[in-house]
């Protein structure tokens, strides 16, 4: 059992029970999220609940390389349960996040946490090693994200300024550690059921998509502190230190010759991953065990450990405002989003869609829609103050903010016709849409759709859209060839390997058979190397990388050699793409259940209506992705697109084809189920109507 | 400065020096005592850190832990990155290392000779294992919070930095004259290896910095 700890914590909020399961009996999925749905499978018996259900279960998952020397792959925790943002289902979905909860959790003993039952009133989890108490969250309730963490440390490790060793008596043994205790919470947001709500840890770490932190404050759960001082087993470690060693001298950035990583996601030359304008007294900041970091704290004090959307959510309302210039109400907004724990798409999505309501005269005090936010103000630190706290608190017409501005458009009886023009650009499962659009870039958007959220997976995205893209609105010809990049790529497309069809984004390739196999690869790569064994999106996979050999990356060898070393499996990169195959399909069946029917998998009516305009990045630049024109490969603009609804349908067929499922209805079938090992679940299917005929 | 000096003289030229010199960030300057004059030979090698540069990533931990004892523990790492997510930089994180201190308390108070210096490895004050009796000394006796030394409370014995002279978790030739792990492993280069002695006062001669170009390049000031 080498890189696990052996045991997984039940905890049930009914009768404040806390009992253990073997993790042995779920060994098979590896770790995260193919442990995640094979316990929520056998833990959830109607799988058709809501996700405020107190029968819903949220599982909370580590790997067998969380808290190790893997690099990029030590800090990941996968979440998984019902969500409540979706629509017109609440899809059993996932979300997961960075920091340092996975490792301190395995420190402590604990392969995993489920999460069941509803408590009476408001309690918190306080987890020291082995013991685990339920305890009560009077005194947290109410206070934000940060405020929560700051009081369970104290609470936990008494009055210690956390500059010497901390003691700890568990189980009549005494251990120590200098490191805070970890901390998951939900802010205000979650407490008041937000829709949005997130699950926050240290500054900056969110599991963001899915609204668990409306699940957790439908449960009264506020928060899990974990504080481990324990040992992970590895079973060869010498070649667990020497291999990340090799990974990162051969393939990560070298700060003595950052031009060598021109194009290289591993080890990426520019390291952060923010927004907004950066600061020069500042540090990178990394998950524990990564060997880039992606996150920052400065000397501001403010935006610390924020990225990605959390960094660009003001950024644009805020420079608009101040003649192009940036206030600190962008790092402070940022914070606000932190600390109520709120979605940052659903804020961003959000609130453009409300500045052009108020724009056309539906929205603002007097309106249609009664609004009281001084859209005077729209860029100042004012404005998003109000803003965010009408969401967390559900103040005024922030009632229906909470909600998820898909539901908001519901209630104002907007909906049909925001969703035609896409003023609400809210793309699948009336979810906010990522900016890398479906009409552009298609594996994102098919993923998103076939599956129970906005992915969120870059892995095609940072080659093929923005190498190319960055470097033509430069002015400059994008290297490398659109040739030679899908050449590199394909060649790692394991078990469909050099394919170039795979990755030709033309108008006549995008409903093909190939593209299908595409976003088969990914939803199998997703699902094991980085939701199970969790490798960090921001840093895998390594498909292209000048510093290494020929410019190939380290994915195909890389990802099994820390598994291997922390494990002492001898498991190589196709046997992950299989188990890979087989949680999706997990997942498929899990969705059927709920009610999935291929008729409502469909995106948004301005998908198929709308040309493509750039959307995020219109004012930026045409979005390019390699394609074949006339034969030859080229980086090809996509803009002025639409899909065409027929097309998609076919493309459909193809897809539940590849998959082994009913083409009629998107169900698996009993023979591909059973191919799996998954034959209960095709019995629980047929049981309920719902398995695939053909 | 080069000489022959007592341990009491050496302590009171540095603690001059710290006061003169009074600059965090400059490289040790090479200071020579007699190991014959010395009670206790001083070390020939030291960690030094820029905690400024330190990404937090807590490598040099996972590593350490992983060469010395095997498996992954944060409490059996030599070195100790402590942060505060929520502070601004640079009051948010703390690096600790062994100081391998020229007058060294841990030793002196070791009551079996388990802790001394290891002449085989440039008299890096090393733990014998199977000599210590987990009596805690050299933990309580550090002048350091937090203590330097620590305790491997699953196995009871003491563990101390040894710079990496033994490592039965990793192949290559550690101590002075060899590689330190956590050196080898920080992406970042924020840990370097030393020959020279560090100024004794406080922990300021073991503070340095470590931001060249590379560091200007990611958009930061080395200053």
């Amino acid at each position: 059992m080498s890189g696990y700890t052996g045991k997984i914590l039940r905890i049930n909020l009914n009768d404040q029970k806390v009992t253990s399961i073997d993790t042995g009996a779920y060994q098979q999925w590896i770790g995260g999220h193919g442990m995640g749905s094979a316990i929520f499978y056998d833990l959830v018996k109607d799988k058709a609940i809501c996700g405020f259900h107190p029968d819903n279960i949220v599982t909370i998952m580590t790997s067998p390389l969380s808290g190790t020397l893997a690099p990029g792959a030590s800090a990941r925790t996968e979440v998984q349960g019902i969500g409540v943002q979706s629509s017109p289902i609440e899809w059993f979905t996932r979300s997961n996040f960075g920091g340092r909860f996975s490792a301190m959790l395995k420190y402590a003993g604990w392969d995993g946490i489920i999460i069941e039952g509803k408590a009476e009133k408001p309690v918190w989890i306080d987890i020291r090693n082995d013991s685990v108490q339920i305890r009560k969250a009077r005194n947290l309730w109410g206070l934000d994200t940060w405020q929560t963490q700051d009081r369970i440390w104290r609470e936990v490790c008494g009055k210690s300024d956390f500059k010497d060793w901390i003691r700890f008596d568990t189980g009549g043994k005494t251990t120590q550690t200098t490191q805070r205790p970890a901390v998951l919470t939900i802010g205000p947001a979650g407490e008041n059921l937000s829709r949005t709500a997130c699950l926050i840890h240290d500054a900056g770490n969110a599991s963001g998509q899915g609204g668990f932190g409306g699940v957790w404050g439908s449960k009264n759960l506020k928060a899990i502190s974990v504080i481990g001082t324990g040992s992970i087993q590895i079973a060869n470690a010498e070649a667990l230190v020497e291999a990340r060693i090799w990974a990162q001298k051969k393939y990560s950035l070298n700060l003595d010759s950052p031009e060598d990583s021109w194009f290289a996601v591993f080890g990426r030359r520019r390291p952060q991953n923010v927004f907004w304008k950066r600061r020069r007294k500042a540090r990178l900041q990394a998950c524990i065990g990564c060997h880039l970091g992606c996150k920052e704290r400065t000397d501001l004090g403010l935006g610390n450990e924020s990225t990605c959307q959390e960094s660009a959510f003001y950024v644009e309302f805020n420079k608009r405002k101040h003649s192009g210039k940036m206030t600190n109400a962008v790092h402070i907004a940022a914070d606000l989003l932190q600390r109520y724990g709120i979605n940052a798409y659903e804020a961003t999505r959000g609130l453009e869609y409300i500045r052009d309501l108020h724009k056309k005269g539906v929205l603002g005090p007097g309106k249609e829609i009664e609004c009281d936010l001084p859209f005077e103000k729209l860029g100042d630190l004012e404005f998003v103050e109000k803003f965010l706290k009408m969401i967390a608190y559900r103040e005024g017409i922030g009632d229906d903010f909470a909600e998820g501005f898909y539901r908001a458009a519901k209630r104002w009886g907007r909906l049909e016709e925001d969703l035609k023009t896409g003023l609400l650009y809210y793309s699948y499962w009336g979810l906010p849409d990522h900016g890398y659009d479906p009409r552009a870039e298609v594996e994102w958007g098919y993923g998103s759709i076939l599956g129970d959220r906005d992915i969120n997976e870059h892995d095609f995205n940072i080659y093929l859209f923005w190498g190319p893209s960055i470097q033509k609105w430069n002015g400059l010809t994008p290297k490398p060839s659109a040739k030679r990049l899908v050449q590199i790529i394909s060649s790692k497309l394991v078990p469909y390997e050099n394919n170039t069809s795979m990755l030709n984004f033309s108008e006549d390739n995008i409903y093909s058979h190939p593209m299908a196999k595409l976003v088969a690869w990914h939803r199998y790569y997703t699902r094991f190397w980085k939701q199970s064994v969790l490798y960090c999106d921001h840093r895998w996979p390594d498909f292209m990388n000048t510093r290494g050999e020929d410019d190939q990356g380290l994915t195909g060898d890389g990802e099994p050699i820390f598994l291997n070393a922390v494990t002492g499996n001898n498991f190589n990169f196709s046997d992950g793409m299989e188990i890979g195959r087989k949680i999706w399909n997990l997942d498929n069946a899990i969705w059927t259940l709920q009610g999935r029917h291929r008729d409502m998998v469909h995106f948004s009516d301005y998908i198929y209506e709308i040309p493509f305009g750039g959307g995020v990045f219109k004012s930026v630049g045409w979005y390019y992705l390699p394609g074949k024109l006339n034969g030859k490969w080229d980086y090809i603009s996509v803009n002025g697109r639409r899909l065409d609804r027929s097309k998609f349908e076919s493309f459909k067929t193809k897809f539940y084809e590849l998959q082994g499922w009913d083409p009629k209805t998107g169900w698996p079938n009993r023979k591909t189920l059973e191919s799996m090992g998954l034959a209960h679940v095709a019995e629980q299917l047929s049981i309920k109507n719902k398995l695939g005929e053909t | 400065m080069k000489g022959q000096i007592s341990r009491r003289d050496f302590l009171k030229i540095t603690r001059n020096l710290s006061i003169g010199l009074g600059v965090a960030d400059l490289v040790p300057y090479p200071i020579w005592v007699d190991n014959s004059i010395a009670a206790i030979p001083v070390s020939k090698g030291y960690l030094l850190v820029d905690s400024k540069k330190c990404q937090g990533c807590m490598s040099c931990m996972l590593t350490c832990s992983l060469v010395h004892e095997g498996c992954e523990n944060l409490s059996f790492s030599r070195i100790q990155v402590i942060q505060n997510p929520f502070a601004r930089f640079s009051e948010d994180i703390t690096v600790v290392q062994c100081r391998q201190c020229v007058s060294p308390t841990c030793v002196e108070v070791c009551p079996t000779e388990a802790l001394k210096p290891d002449p085989q490895f440039g008299y890096v004050r090393n733990i014998d294992k199977e000599a210590c009796i987990g009596c805690l000394a050299c933990v309580e006796s550090c002048p350091f919070s937090p203590s330097r030394a620590l305790f491997n409370f699953e196995k009871e014995y003491a563990l101390k930095c040894d710079l990496c002279s033994d490592t039965p978790f990793w192949k290559e030739f550690g101590g002075p004259k060899g590689k330190q792990a956590c050196v080898e492993v920080c992406p970042v280069r924020a840990i370097r290896f030393s020959g020279n002695i560090p100024l004794q006062e406080g922990d300021t001669g073991y503070e340095v910095n470590l931001r060249k170009q590379g560091w200007r390049f990611l958009g930061y000031t080395a200053s």
